[in-house]
């Protein structure tokens, strides 16, 4: 397509917002732009596919909202006109991408607020979270796959392939509830020194005091996200590695007389990292998300958690809400992988 | 290396700066709506009890807020006119020190108590009528108590001590009003009543507590009200602290973190056994469970609406299934022991006032004989498979029943019923729906044979009385207002009528009564049993705690505030040192954990070194 061009690594910052770029180049800009335009129209495709997804969940959402509440058809058609449920279809569609399009994701039927200050207040505990959680797991991730890779067929490679994939199979749920157990509530000589649920206890302290307040409430939640998690990182990168072994290239750098450390560093694992970014940068996107079960079992007041209590109410508005909102965080980071993959290697450019 | 590292390092900058606005965005709405009024004052010297909640406040005004964990907040907060006595559960004075009804019986005049709002404004009748009105006249003020008002012509302050309401129809449920009054002076200035979230904290109110801070999801934190005008409570300190997963809950309370929960199921309950500082409380509960059956589903202009098995509309078939159900296996085997088998009807054994049951030869208990017999006699043969047909031959006895999905104790109550009524002749299959799906078909669109279903009973018995009515079957279009059963039989409807308006307790306990029998005989509904109330708490940290009602009662989940109003905590010292170690202890610990990750991170990168150096060639 377009000639490689020498891109400097400030064109990484540029990239990640095109709309400020000024510099000229303009093979980077066109392709972002390409990048962006997919992006937007797939958000637009998710806006409409979330409001017939959702309107094709059986029962009448006024019903189902006040079940076990004895009301007049009265009262049901006030709640109805309320929800905008007394309008035709085609209307209620037009409504919800107007709105959506203002960033009005609607009142929520239950909370009787705006969905997007929900969705705000969420946020934060969120990021906290599963963005210490992903730190955590694709550090540990790499680093037990690039080290698995290297000494493949040793007895680290089979104990840590072995394990990971052990945590990765057993259910979110059940492992938090067991940490909990032993953790929390302290079994035999184990004490249990972590906190049972949330983000923070009623007594918790101002100021400085809150910060380790906070991390001793993480502890938990977090072991049990990055535990469940990080094998994908491991074989992702293991494998990728495995594969760069076996090149010319490698050989070359040995033959050279560069010390093995020295070989996987500069060589090897560079190449090796892109399959992984890609990952990394696709998961970002799920950071957002939350981590439905976890927040669950350890009433962590973040987005999954709403989302949860949404689908319990069921709260229609703070669904699409949420399932908006992350959807949008998966496509901008799909988006700024594919953008960050060409900055990164040179061989897309040309491809 | 270094360009592949100094263009990482670009992006990582690129994505956090993207991100650090969102961030602050974040950071200055949450310090905008901080709900932190006073500084956290330290724990020592309080007498703290931590209620666990697994369900989170929705919303801190009582116009709003649906959930139940919320009107249990608002009971403790706000007074009402009247409450339920804690021994009797009759109606007794609250904000109504007194009140006479006209002999038309459409007129109530209330006395209302000369007390204090805990911001020292005095409570007046203004105060009442201004909360009726607004949830009369404003329709999004209506989500949480809109129908308690639906009967009411008008309400007036006609000084500051008396009010007076006009009814449409007579109401004898007038002293069960389930709305929490609130001050006017407050929420006049607060903006539209229907929006205002009831968020500017210390929250004036009336009641036993005051509520001084909530963290969303999180908790809600009540102080003692030293104005209450029964009295200021024991405790100083009441948090009612969120849990999303029971099982989580559950272990709160044997650490400690937690003191009192309610709302337990039998398994959770089971999991408390063997706790030297837990009480187990099995207490009579409020719930009724029952079989709702489809007898020939109507709409409400009397059009039959859905696909029943026609079986069922006969009285006879009804019946034999009562016959066929073992009531006392499937409390000792589906709830554990943990229930009252039911010989009455919807309205469970704790409400001795308005408790019907079934005796001598009225009274049905397991007998597969002669439920066979009656079927018999009423000409469904049995064909050579054991499954009876219709008289007229033409279609089987093979009905459907249906239960919610991830529902174990339903799914056991299916296999039960199954095997009892494979003797009897009638296959059933277990259709299993989510709950909004269940809603539909069983008050709705009538697409089932038998369904399970339940209600928890208030004090007064009109709002589960009047599931049965002919006007609560939905409309042609689908619409309707929560029928129970389908049922409508003008019988029910005059005695529905009759004691709506009689105003002596007695004589309307015995029309009531009457109501019960005849949905025990007729059977559009089947009560299985009372489940008990099972509830849990710490001796060590809750000294005293009395239930409602007081024999053998609930705690949390009572329809009054005084269970959490009788609480007594041992002395402050212990309480204190107690609350108090979580929170020095917990940045200590925080400290010891930082070291460990930094020293173990030292640790692998010397190892990471020295092995590098072992790789060498």
């Amino acid at each position: 397509m377009t000639a490689p061009l020498d891109t400097e690594p400030a064109a990484a910052t540029a990239a990640a917002g095109p709309a400020m770029e000024r510099s000229a180049h303009r093979g980077v800009l066109r392709y972002a732009l390409t990048k962006l335009g997919g992006a937007l129209l797939s958000i637009g495709m998710v806006i409409v596919a979330t409001f017939f997804l959702f309107r094709l969940i059986p029962g009448d959402p006024a019903i189902a909202y006040t079940r076990d509440v004895p009301l007049s058809p009265d009262q049901l058609d006030l709640l109805r006109r309320q929800m905008g449920l007394d309008k035709p279809l085609m209307q209620q569609f037009l409504d919800f991408v107007l709105r959506t399009l203002r960033l009005d994701f609607g009142t929520s039927y239950e909370y009787r607020r705006p969905v997007l200050d929900l969705i705000g207040e969420r946020l934060g505990p969120t990021l906290v979270l599963v963005g210490t959680g992903l730190v955590i797991s694709v550090s540990l991730g790499l680093w037990q796959g690039t080290r698995a890779a290297w000494k493949h067929g040793s007895r680290f490679d089979r104990m840590s392939t072995g394990v990971s994939l052990v945590l990765w199979s057993v259910p979110t749920f059940w492992l938090g509830l067991l940490l909990l157990m032993v953790f929390a509530a302290g079994i035999g000589p184990i004490p249990g020194i972590f906190p049972t649920r949330g983000m923070e206890g009623v007594d918790a302290p101002d100021g400085l005091a809150y910060i380790p307040h906070v991390a001793m409430h993480l502890v938990l939640p977090c072991l049990t996200l990055v535990a469940v998690v990080y094998a994908q990182y491991l074989l992702v990168m293991r494998s990728s590695l495995l594969d760069e072994i076996g090149q010319d290239y490698v050989t070359t750098a040995r033959a050279k007389g560069l010390r093995d450390d020295q070989v996987r560093r500069r060589h090897a694992v560079p190449n090796a990292l892109l399959p992984t970014i890609t990952l990394v940068f696709i998961n970002i996107g799920f950071v957002v998300g939350g981590a439905v079960s976890v927040e669950t079992v350890y009433s962590w007041p973040g987005l999954g958690l709403l989302f949860y209590e949404a689908i319990k109410g069921p709260d229609f508005a703070v669904m699409q809400g949420t399932f908006i909102v992350v959807c949008t965080a998966v496509i901008i980071m799909n988006t700024l992988a594919d953008v960050a993959y060409r900055v990164l290697d040179p061989r897309v450019r040309s491809a | 290396m270094t360009r592949l590292g100094g263009r990482l390092a670009a992006l990582g900058v690129a994505l956090v700066m993207a991100t650090l606005p969102a961030a602050q965005g974040q950071a200055q709405t949450q310090a905008t709506r901080a709900q932190t009024v006073q500084q956290k004052a330290p724990a020592a010297g309080k007498k703290i009890v931590r209620i666990g909640a697994t369900q989170a406040v929705d919303s801190m005004s009582p116009f709003l807020a649906v959930r139940l964990v919320s009107s249990s907040v608002h009971r403790w907060i706000y007074s009402y006119l009247t409450v339920p006595d804690p021994k009797t559960l009759e109606p007794s004075p609250e904000l109504a020190e007194s009140w006479e009804t006209s002999d038309d019986k459409l007129t109530w005049t209330f006395k209302i108590r000369d007390t204090k709002w805990s911001d020292g404004q005095p409570v007046t009748a203004q105060d009442v009528a201004w909360t009726f009105n607004t949830i009369m006249t404003n329709d999004a003020a209506k989500q949480g108590n809109g129908p308690a008002v639906e009967n009411f012509e008008s309400v007036t302050a006609t000084d500051d001590r008396t009010l007076v309401i006009k009814t449409k129809k007579p109401q004898a449920s007038m002293l069960d009003n389930p709305i929490p009054i609130v001050p006017k002076h407050v929420w006049e200035k607060a903006g539209d009543p229907g929006q205002f979230q009831n968020d500017q904290y210390p929250i004036v109110g009336s009641g036993p507590f005051i509520a001084v801070e909530h963290k969303k999801d999180a908790y809600v934190r009540l102080e003692a009200n030293p104005n209450y005008w029964r009295g200021k409570p024991k405790i100083d300190e009441l948090d009612v602290v969120f849990y999303e997963n029971p099982e989580a809950a559950i272990t709160g309370l044997k650490k400690g973190d937690i003191d009192l929960i309610g709302r337990l199921d039998a398994p959770q309950y089971e999991a408390l056994k063997g706790d030297p500082n837990i009480v187990q409380w099995n207490g009579n509960g409020r719930r009724a469970a029952y079989l709702q059956i489809n007898h020939g589903a109507t709409t409400i202009d009397d059009k039959p609406v859905g696909d029943g098995h026609p079986a069922l509309k006969d009285p006879k078939v009804r019946q034999a299934i009562h016959y066929a159900i073992d009531k006392q296996a499937l409390v000792d085997q589906v709830q554990n022991g943990l229930a009252v088998p039911a010989d009455g009807s919807i309205i469970p054994p704790m409400y001795k006032d308005f408790f019907w049951q079934a005796e001598g030869d009225e009274k049905v208990t397991f007998d597969v004989a002669k439920a066979n017999q009656i079927l018999d006699d009423a000409g469904y043969k049995k064909g050579s498979d054991g499954v009876r047909t219709m008289p007229d031959g033409k279609r089987k006895l093979e009905m459907r029943f249906s239960i919610h999905t991830d529902v174990p104790v339903e799914e056991k109550l299916a296999q039960y019923l199954t095997g009892w009524f494979k003797q009897i002749g009638i296959t059933l299959t277990t259709r299993k729906l989510d709950s909004t799906k269940f809603t539909e078909e069983t008050g709705f669109t009538g697409l089932f044979d038998i369904a399970i279903s339940g209600w928890s009973v208030n004090p007064d018995p009109e709002e589960i009385l009047a599931t049965h009515l002919c006007s609560r079957r939905p409309t042609a279009s689908g619409d309707g207002g929560g029928t129970e059963s389908f049922y409508c039989n003008p019988d029910y409807e005059k005695l529905y009528q009759e004691q709506l308006s009689e105003l002596d307790r007695a004589k309307r306990a015995e029309v009531i009564k009457k109501m019960e029998k005849q949905l025990y005989t007729d059977a559009p509904v089947i009560a299985l049993y009372y489940q008990n109330d099972l509830e849990g708490y710490r001796k060590d940290r809750i000294s005293n705690i009395t239930p409602m009602p007081e024999d053998k009662g609930l705690f949390y989940g009572a329809s009054g505030h005084w269970p959490i109003y009788s609480l007594d905590a041992p002395a402050p010292a212990a309480a204190g040192s107690a609350g108090d170690g979580g929170s020095s202890t917990g940045p200590i610990i925080g400290g010891v954990v930082a070291v460990v990750v930094i020293g173990a991170l030292g640790f692998f990168l010397a190892r990471r070194r020295r092995s590098v150096t072992d790789d060498r060639e």
